[in-house]
């Protein structure tokens, strides 16, 4: 996001809404006297558009340049209503467990694990992305193909991104994949590694189809692990058509 | 995009929040899927959300119910919000009757979402996913009183500036604590800003700010 200079009149009124903090400075303005404008911190900002959708300007001063390569990834990733192209979905991740009832992406025997860094509202340069995808990548993770990070890897096998990223930043980006529930523990303990050696922030999730009788496979590998959960959690009620057959040797 | 995952809160504030998700899946009955979103829409509006939206055309605070459901195309992922459980119960028995066809998720309390499933007639939970919580550099995380309503918006798009913005509004009476709820609710489009809650949170936390300069 940039700022017009020749209109900008520093009210400030943008500053509260950047969710990347406080990235703004004053400078005077060289040809119109007394004038004072803002300047964003260009690298900081990751182009989420908030401060433009808000519609605070006074002056209409905001406004988001188209950007070239590597710089748009940041509004990709960042901003919710640009919608990736190979995942088809608006925001920065796939469509996951959400539609696991009519596509079977996550069957009986199978962990989602999905690591989103820079959230909440620090964000993340690529360079601590490609730390955890590397951490990963030996422990039997299967990155999701349609994910928008996995489309910025070089190498899926070694989770190594394209060297021009790493310095790009985003709101948050996130690694999706899934591993079989035996590898979950090497996994959540890579994950706990990773944790010391970044700059940033990341919340993980685990994804695992419930059991006819209710029971939650990864419920037991977290308490055996000691790991901590929280109590509110995203359910998918089973209600699409037409339904996955999870079980076929059943019938 | 685990968006309404990482709500964070105590019980007694998040067992009566429930983020409701309707979404096609690519590839299987997402082609000829609106019509599907605009029925799920429409019977989730009769349950009585405190906010409905898709985050591409905004929410019911920024725009109007018709213009949500006629922006419904194709591939449409909509959120609606609730703040309490009847209204969920409610809602999963007229879905029981009245199947969209989309996938329908339900983000909440993990055994208060079961315990709604089973009252609805609907057995158990299909497919669960956990949040473990925030990892790393947790130092330069906020307050937990910020990050509760932070946290309200998945994708990250509500400022901790913004939320000691409003507290100071609140307290100069420049805003309404019912204002500065629908404020987070314009700048999460997509629908999750559960406006009860927040209207809670801000409560709690007024007496707690104390603003630095008067005017």
């Amino acid at each position: 996001m940039k700022v017009d200079q020749d209109k900008c009149i520093a009210c400030k009124r943008c500053i509260p809404y950047c969710p990347m903090g406080t990235i703004q400075s004053f400078h005077r303005h060289e040809t119109i006297p007394g004038r004072v404008f803002i300047q964003i911190d260009q690298d900081a900002c990751t182009d989420c558009g908030m401060c433009y959708r808000a519609d605070i300007c006074p002056v209409s001063a905001l406004y988001q340049p188209e950007e070239a390569w590597p710089r748009e990834v940041r509004g990709i990733l960042s901003n919710p209503l640009i919608e990736f192209a190979g995942s088809q979905v608006p925001g920065r991740g796939t469509e996951e467990m959400k539609t696991t009832d009519v596509k079977g992406t996550f069957l009986p025997g199978e962990a989602g694990v999905g690591v989103e860094l820079g959230r909440p509202g620090i964000g993340a340069y690529f360079r601590d992305v490609e730390k955890v995808a590397m951490a990963l990548a030996p422990l039997g993770y299967n990155f999701a193909e349609e994910n928008p990070v996995t489309h910025f890897m070089e190498n899926k096998q070694t989770g190594k991104l394209r060297p021009d990223v790493l310095g790009e930043k985003a709101t948050s980006a996130i690694i999706e994949g899934k591993c079989k529930l035996e590898e979950l523990p090497a996994v959540i303990k890579a994950l706990q590694k990773a944790a010391q050696e970044v700059e940033t922030v990341f919340t993980v999730e685990v994804i695992s189809k419930v059991t006819p009788d209710g029971q939650v496979p990864t419920k037991e590998v977290l308490e055996d692990l000691g790991v901590w959960y929280s109590i509110n959690s995203k359910n998918n009620m089973g209600l699409g058509e037409p339904s996955f057959n999870f079980y076929p040797e059943a019938q | 995009m685990t968006h309404s995952l990482h709500r964070r809160g105590n019980r007694e504030s998040l067992e009566n929040d429930f983020i409701v998700l309707g979404c096609p899946a690519t590839g299987v009955n997402k082609v000829g899927s609106a019509p599907k979103t605009r029925m799920f829409l429409s019977i989730c509006h009769k349950h009585g959300p405190v906010n409905l939206g898709d985050m591409k055309t905004g929410n019911i605070h920024t725009t109007t119910m018709d213009n949500i459901l006629e922006k419904c195309t194709d591939g449409t992922i909509v959120q609606v919000t609730y703040d309490n459980k009847d209204k969920i119960v409610s809602l999963l028995k007229d879905f029981k009757e009245n199947r969209p066809g989309i996938s329908i998720i339900i983000s909440g309390v993990t055994d208060v979402v079961q315990e709604c499933m089973h009252e609805a007639g609907l057995g158990t939970i299909h497919s669960l996913e956990y949040s473990l919580g925030t990892w790393g550099n947790t130092e330069r995380l906020p307050q937990f009183e910020i990050l509760e309503l932070t946290t309200m918006c998945g994708h990250a798009m509500i400022a901790e500036n913004l939320i000691d913005k409003l507290l100071r509004d609140i307290k100069r009476g420049r805003r309404t604590i019912d204002e500065a709820a629908k404020e987070l609710a314009k700048c999460c489009s997509c629908g999750n800003i559960n406006l009860t809650r927040a209207n809670e949170l801000f409560g709690k936390l007024l007496p707690k700010y104390m603003v630095r300069h008067l005017y």
